[in-house]
């Protein structure tokens, strides 16, 4: 580094240095912004409707009903204690075909929400989506402390019943780590910011009422 | 004096520049949080707010490098007082319609639980490197600075009037 210049020295240090800064910043800077485009070509898992933010939708065919939209993320605290509050009584309404539940599986806490969000989605290929969905949330590690891998993940799927070596390979080739992106893009676009965030009939759930059971049945029945 | 002035120049770089490449420095990788905070102000149209969100923490680290190695300071000192402005304009406007946000200003960002919002500390530091960043536009010479050479011979025409 020429941190001294001479005095007398011409500007050539100076423009170099200028130039390689920007140079540097913009080498950084397009591989992020290609790499927050959606990618059209991304293989998307079962039941996922790129018309929904690209969610993971159940009863989808139903017409008439609330439709929920779940924002949340698989390392979020608070998310882990929605579900726990609210899980089941979204389970049942889903079991009795009482409305379409969409779930959006973010991944802005970083690199253990996006495998764990590729996880969920390979368990939705074999059906199991929710029961995985609720053990992540029971076993929640603390933030990006490396507890979950793709090991983890598989052993994971184990214990709530995936057997099929599908799902094994599913989540150790990040099989949908490309629709993880795009459900993340979609929720910048459909301007979420915090988790979780929850509309019901494309309304946003009064804060108040996601971790008080009898407030948020109101609000869905409501619709 | 004159001597006092230009390391309190070096002083001025370090610190908005020191700033500005780590606020930069901590939010590059995750993009997805940084547009999360600039969508949270609620200013600007979500497609909008989601390029700055991407761009911005890139801007701050090249802002933050040409400021510490002095490299066309003036022009830097003025975007970055630019920017001030605009965070201050930002987190006032947040703070005067009650909006819960966390300013994001070093990653993180988004809403947070009503009553636990902080800006104060974040208009205050902002404002102190406004501060800096005029001194820079008016004052841009410094210690250790790469545009030194240029200065010098500004310096010197300016002798011969």
């Amino acid at each position: 580094m020429s941190a001294k210049p001479q005095p007398g020295k011409d500007n050539f240090t100076r423009n170099l240095v200028i130039g390689v800064v920007l140079g540097v910043v913009l080498i950084m800077l397009v591989p992020t912004i290609i790499s927050k485009q959606t990618k059209l070509a991304a293989k998307i898992p079962a039941s996922v409707s790129a018309e929904r933010g690209y969610g993971i939708v159940f009863n989808e065919e139903l017409t008439g009903v609330p439709v929920i939209d779940i924002y949340e993320d698989f390392q979020c605290p608070s998310c882990a204690r929605f579900e726990g509050t609210q899980g089941q009584y979204l389970d049942s309404i889903i079991e009795d075909k009482k409305a379409t539940v969409v779930f959006h599986t973010l991944s802005f806490l970083g690199p253990e929400s996006v495998i764990a969000a590729n996880a969920a989605a390979c368990s939705a290929d074999e059906g199991k989506f929710l029961a995985l969905h609720k053990m992540l949330y029971q076993t929640q590690p603390r933030e990006n402390s490396g507890a979950w891998t793709n090991e983890a993940l598989v052993v994971a799927g184990e214990s709530v019943g995936i057997k099929s070596k599908e799902y094994e390979k599913c989540v150790n080739n990040g099989t949908y780590a490309d629709w993880v992106g795009n459900v993340q893009a979609s929720a910048a676009q459909s301007d979420v910011n915090s988790t979780p965030t929850v509309f019901i009939n494309g309304k946003e759930l009064d804060r108040n009422a996601y971790y008080d059971p009898a407030l948020f049945i109101a609000a869905v029945e409501r619709g | 004096m004159r001597e006092f002035k230009l390391w309190f120049g070096l002083a001025s770089r370090l610190t908005l520049g020191g700033v500005l490449l780590v606020a930069g420095y901590l939010k590059y990788d995750e993009i997805d949080k940084s547009q999360m905070a600039v969508r949270a102000y609620e200013m600007l149209p979500i497609a909008l707010a989601n390029f700055i969100g991407m761009v911005l923490p890139f801007a701050e680290i090249g802002m933050g490098l040409l400021l510490i190695l002095g490299a066309a300071t003036r022009i830097t000192a003025a975007l970055g007082a630019l920017l001030m402005v605009v965070f201050v304009i930002g987190i006032s406007q947040a703070w005067a319609r009650g909006l819960s946000i966390d300013c994001g200003c070093f990653g993180g960002g988004g809403q947070v639980e009503p009553g636990t919002a902080n800006y104060i500390t974040p208009l205050l530091r902002d404002t102190g490197l406004l501060a800096l960043g005029i001194y820079l536009f008016r004052y841009p010479q410094s210690k250790f600075s790469l545009d030194q050479s240029s200065q010098k011979l500004n310096l010197e025409k300016r002798d011969m009037k």
